[in-house]
């Protein structure tokens, strides 16, 4: 990373908050850049500082323009869920917030994506860094062929870690609602763990670099109810800790989870081009109660998608 | 929530924010009850002291109820929208929304009370008068109290138990009636029929809290009130 990484000064938007920004504010953030500052504004809630700033974000893959003129902020010790229906961009977005685009050969970024007030994509900007401070869960648990305990140290082992790894592995562990479960079989393969469980060693492991943000791509569509319903919980303690963006299928899971919803829809022009734009992007109690623009209503209420 | 005990404790820690949205929902709906119990005793006190000073502290605080109001069925909605409830939770959510109606007209019957006051300039009535508007007073808003009471414990029983109680009230309104009849030439037409208008709306406070106890014994069990009233109370008239 580089060295600026740490600036959070020039991020911070001053969201004054009243009571008259209403849901049509939040309506012209997706257009406007100047307006997304002020979108999230709809109630007395205290403004946390922005973690990520991204500003006119259009990605193509190739000649294919995935998403176009992404522009939102995503405040720290939040959580921020991006919905939407299929080929909508919001998966191929998040994957800019840790440049795993980098890894698709065609992929091409316009536009900014700011952390902390540094461009993510600045050619001074190690990925790999990045990627340690912006920590991703997928939507099918990938533990390594390791033992539980290994899952957990390799990534901290790698990145030359010093301290205590017992530690670190417990503290890890602990913070993913997972330790009381594994405390007995450390050294067990991950594979014999449940799904939920898997999954929660995955985060497990996401956490163990300490990481500043964490990514989660469909982190629960693969359980059953109960372990997606332990997964949020656990987001919901996270949060404390961490910033967390969730993409995710599930609208309910959006609803119950997130504290800002970004609803992206997918525009298809007259030569039958798709691209994915932000709709619509607001508390996740207003998208939810009184969304502004009729394709959020119309996704949310189940009438398309 | 537990449909058998309402115990907010019964969960076990997967949906933990989610009982806490709860558990801070029923807080609140017992906390306002407990202002409006208590802004109907100070309207009572108004009235039997001839205390026109509290007419203010009255609504005073009863705008505080209000803005209660307002927070909890907002929140309440965005439950109900975010949350998917079913089951128990369901029914507590939706009777939340009934019930703060009703804790909200309350509070509002207490001001209408120090309003009449306020209109007739004092207490328009003999020491008799004011002796049974006092009872009234502390009959109403100890059923009510009681009706908060239930609420707070997920009392199953309260709907039937409540209904009652409240024939106690009913007959103190009567008396009341009957003895506004008999002064209404000493205290003139107008008068009397503001004097009439207290003991409505006293009496109303109490059927809501009525209403409140049956809507925890819905909570509860899943009977309906309209299962155990086949026909309900009119509205506030």
């Amino acid at each position: 990373m580089v060295s600026g990484s740490d600036v959070t000064g020039e991020m911070e938007t001053p969201m004054e908050t009243t009571d008259t920004a209403g849901p049509d504010t939040a309506g012209s953030a997706a257009a406007s850049p100047a307006a997304a500052a002020d979108a999230p504004a709809t109630s007395a809630q205290t403004a946390a500082p922005a973690v990520f700033d991204v500003s006119g974000l259009t990605v193509f893959y190739g000649d294919f323009r995935a998403v176009a003129d992404i522009t939102l902020p995503v405040l720290e010790n939040e959580i921020t869920a991006f919905i939407g229906p299929s080929g909508c961009g919001k998966s191929t977005v998040l994957r800019c917030f840790n440049r795993m685009n980098d890894l698709i050969q065609s992929a091409r970024v316009q536009g900014s994506v700011k952390y902390h007030g540094v461009d993510l994509y600045d050619e001074d900007v190690d990925p790999v860094e990045v990627r340690r401070r912006i920590g991703m869960v997928f939507q099918k648990p990938n533990p390594f062929p390791k033992s539980i305990y290994d899952n957990i140290a390799f990534g901290p082992k790698i990145a030359g870690f010093k301290g205590n790894m017992d530690d670190l592995v417990h503290e890890s562990l602990q913070r993913a609602a997972l330790w009381d479960e594994v405390k007995d079989k450390l050294k067990e393969s991950a594979f014999a763990l449940s799904g939920g469980q898997q999954q929660r060693l995955c985060i497990a492991r996401a956490i163990a670099t300490s990481p500043d943000v964490v990514l989660m791509d469909e982190p629960a569509s693969a359980l059953d109810p109960i372990a997606t319903l332990r997964i949020e919980e656990l987001m919901f303690e996270l949060k404390a800790d961490y910033t967390i963006i969730i993409v995710t299928h599930n609208m309910q899971q959006a609803a119950r989870v997130s504290d800002r919803t970004a609803f992206f829809n997918v525009d298809i022009d007259e030569t039958g081009q798709r691209t994915g734009r932000l709709v619509e992007f607001n508390e996740t109690g207003t998208i939810f109660t009184n969304p502004s623009e009729k394709a959020t209503e119309d996704y949310i209420t189940g009438r398309f998608g | 929530m537990s449909s058998t005990s309402g115990d907010l404790s019964h969960h076990d820690e997967i949906r933990h924010h989610f009982d806490v949205l709860m558990a801070g929902l029923l807080q609140g709906m017992v906390r306002m009850g407990a202002l409006v119990t208590e802004n109907t005793r100070r309207a009572g006190e108004a009235m039997t002291e001839n205390r026109l000073d509290l007419v203010k502290t009255v609504r005073k605080a009863d705008a505080e109820v209000n803005s209660m109001y307002a927070t909890l069925e907002r929140q309440t909605f965005e439950t109900l929208a975010r949350q998917q409830p079913v089951a128990s939770d369901l029914r507590f959510l939706v009777a939340t929304t009934r019930i703060l109606y009703e804790l909200e007209r309350s509070g509002d019957l207490a001001v209408n009370c120090v309003n009449v006051l306020e209109r007739e300039n004092g207490f328009p009535g003999s020491a008799a008068l004011r002796s049974l508007v006092g009872k009234l007073v502390t009959e109403a808003s100890a059923l009510f109290a009681r009706a908060i009471d239930a609420l707070a414990d997920m009392d199953e029983d309260a709907g039937p138990r409540l209904d009652a109680e409240d024939d106690a009230v009913d007959d103190t309104v009567s008396a009341f009636y009957t003895a506004i009849g008999r002064e209404s030439t000493e205290i003139g037409l107008e008068s009397a029929i503001e004097l009439s208008r207290i003991g409505r709306y006293l009496e109303r406070i109490a059927d809501h809290g009525v209403n409140i106890g049956e809507h925890v014994t819905y909570i509860v069990t899943g009977e309906f009130p309209a299962d155990l009233h086949p026909v309900l109370d009119d509205e506030d008239g």
